[in-house]
């Protein structure tokens, strides 16, 4: 093997609409590249190459296509939303390279070309509204971002609500980026629903979450909001009482008591000094960069067919646990978990599942079973 | 083997309702291969564009209220441009009465096979439309053939056999459906009258 230096493109959003979940996911990137390149057993090291597409869409395909030209990257880490992902799809198929994509997202999508190491709505979705809708009731007010992952999460929401017996009292949508929500708590406040369930992303979602905690102030019955890419950089900032009370899954929180995140954490500790909540999206972009580099590791070249193969082939020890990533799909399985905001910004577990939950992304084994004959996934308490 | 009428590409005029974007550059390169002649359009596409042959519009990020005609009523062949297979962006494409589609990212081909196979289901949805009308019209006119058959038993005598077989004569003679000539004894029109 003659690998010495392995050019890798690092495509998130560090500034714009959802910067801040995009600096974390850098950050979490270059965590795991700092642990490679002072690693002599890879045998090669990651020359980052970090770009900022500014959350505009078709800001992504450039950058992607000039990441692989001229400087030779035959993988990127990045994209968050949806929409970044399918606009720069076309040109990581086009040249054969591999775009390895660590956020939750709707489903729909198994490309060759792609590593879904986030969760699609059987492992978000589906264990979020088992939990709420018997607790809370069966009448939720979905509110979400104006573009695919908001319109798609909201409609299997409302089949899953409805299946359920219960009804969408509203379905709102804000464009991509905007703060302008005090219509929606005004609505909330007329409408009386059961709980609020957010698909909104970034700024959205943090000013949502505010003008939200401005209203409950004053409403302490007022209901919870629900989500299911809700995460510790989207709490941070705002005030104590805004931050609390509000429930989300996710395959990773900074509190969960494993060894694996233990030990995950105590790196990170050392790296970047101790006290430092690990936020979900920090995790995922380091779990991705791990992985990738145990893969090119062992095909003992970056030749994207070789890493997919190994990728594909074997588990991975992470931060979450061993992960496996189905070779038909190009999914990871996932344990998902629950967890519920509190004042410090952190979430509490309130659930997680008994095992991994291998990915769906069309919903057809999960959504008809569902619609069929309603059922549970079955759920532990975590004691 | 059913040989069909190809439609007359090069007389046509396409609109692709997408914002920039390099499958639109590839699709507009692939029409005026065939000689159409494309615009280009976003957000809306206005009433002076209604008058296309033919209609390519973006399902990923379509939305009501693009088009100048209701929803399901387009007046041209209409062809979606997927790159998202998600259920609820289909469901939308077929609302807006999608006849054929094209999956982006949109490369060399696919173009001339989706404009042939849009325009057919287009002109089988339309006649099929206007056998429904028809069929509709001859069963809200059923009341009336009963009429005349009634009219027929007590004016001209015979059973009732003998009655159907008048206003199917009726029909015969001059031209017409059945319900027509229904209609024609009701109004007890001169030339529907036994020997006249």
């Amino acid at each position: 093997m003659s690998l010495n230096v392995v050019p890798v493109s690092i495509l998130y959003s560090t500034t714009g609409p959802y910067a801040a979940v995009g600096r974390e996911a850098v950050s979490g990137a270059m965590a795991a590249v700092a642990e490679i390149n002072s690693d002599p057993a890879y045998g090669f090291t990651i020359a980052a190459k970090i770009d900022d597409p500014g959350g505009r869409a078709e800001a992504y395909a450039g950058l992607g296509q000039c990441a692989i030209r001229d400087y030779r990257c035959r993988h990127i880490i990045g994209t968050l939303t949806s929409w970044s992902r399918k606009d720069l799809l076309p040109v990581v198929e086009r040249n054969g390279a591999l775009l390895w994509y660590a956020f939750p997202y709707e489903g729909y999508e198994a490309s060759d070309s792609v590593v879904y190491l986030g969760p699609c709505p059987n492992q978000h979705l589906l264990p979020l509204f088992d939990y709420v809708l018997p607790r809370y009731g069966r009448q939720p007010f979905i509110v979400g971002s104006n573009y695919i992952w908001g319109w798609e999460i909201s409609r299997i929401a409302r089949e899953i609500t409805e299946a359920s017996g219960g009804q969408v009292v509203s379905d709102r949508y804000v464009p991509l980026g905007s703060t302008e929500v005090d219509h929606l708590v005004t609505e909330i406040q007329q409408k009386k629903p059961d709980f609020i369930f957010s698909n909104l992303v970034g700024q959205s979602a943090t000013a949502f979450i505010e003008a939200y905690g401005a209203f409950r102030k004053n409403q302490p019955d007022a209901p919870p909001i629900v989500a299911c890419n809700l995460s510790e950089s989207d709490l941070d900032g705002l005030s104590p009482e805004a931050r609390c009370g509000h429930v989300t899954t996710s395959i990773y929180f900074d509190r969960l008591e494993t060894p694996e995140n233990k030990a995950f954490k105590a790196r990170m500790a050392a790296r970047q000094g101790a006290g430092r909540m690990i936020s979900t999206p920090f995790m995922s972009a380091y779990m991705a960069m791990s992985i990738l580099a145990r893969s090119i590791a062992d095909a003992g070249s970056d030749a994207p067919e070789a890493v997919r193969s190994i990728a594909t082939s074997r588990l991975f020890d992470t931060p979450v646990g061993p992960i496996g990533i189905d070779p038909r799909t190009h999914h990871a399985a996932f344990r998902p978990h629950l967890g519920l905001s509190d004042e410090d910004g952190g979430f509490t577990l309130l659930q997680s599942a008994n095992e991994v939950i291998s990915a769906d992304p069309y919903l057809v084994r999960s959504l008809m079973k569902r619609v069929a004959a309603p059922h549970p996934v079955t759920l532990k308490v975590v004691k | 083997m059913t040989r069909r009428n190809r439609p007359p590409l090069a007389q046509w005029r396409a609109v692709i309702l997408h914002r920039d974007h390099p499958s639109v550059d590839a699709l507009r390169r692939q029409l005026e291969l065939l000689q159409i002649r494309v615009t280009v359009c976003w957000p809306h596409l206005d009433e002076a564009q209604a008058v296309a042959d033919v209609v390519f519009f973006d399902a990923d990020m379509g939305h009501d209220g693009q088009f100048p005609w209701p929803r399901g009523f387009a007046p041209m062949p209409m062809i979606a441009l997927i790159g998202s297979e998600a259920p609820g962006r289909i469901e939308w494409a077929l609302d807006q009465g999608s006849n054929a589609h094209l999956l982006k990212p949109i490369g060399s081909t696919g173009a001339y096979s989706a404009l042939l196979i849009a325009s057919h289901a287009y002109e089988q949805v339309r006649a099929q439309a206007d056998n429904i009308r028809v069929l509709e019209d001859r069963l809200r006119q059923r009341p009336i053939v009963v009429r005349a058959i009634l009219h027929l038993l007590q004016n001209e005598g015979g059973g009732e056999a003998a009655a159907w077989k008048r206003l199917r004569s009726v029909a015969m003679d001059w031209g017409m459906t059945i319900e027509d000539a229904a209609e024609a004894i009701c109004r007890n029109d001169k030339h529907t009258r036994s020997g006249a």
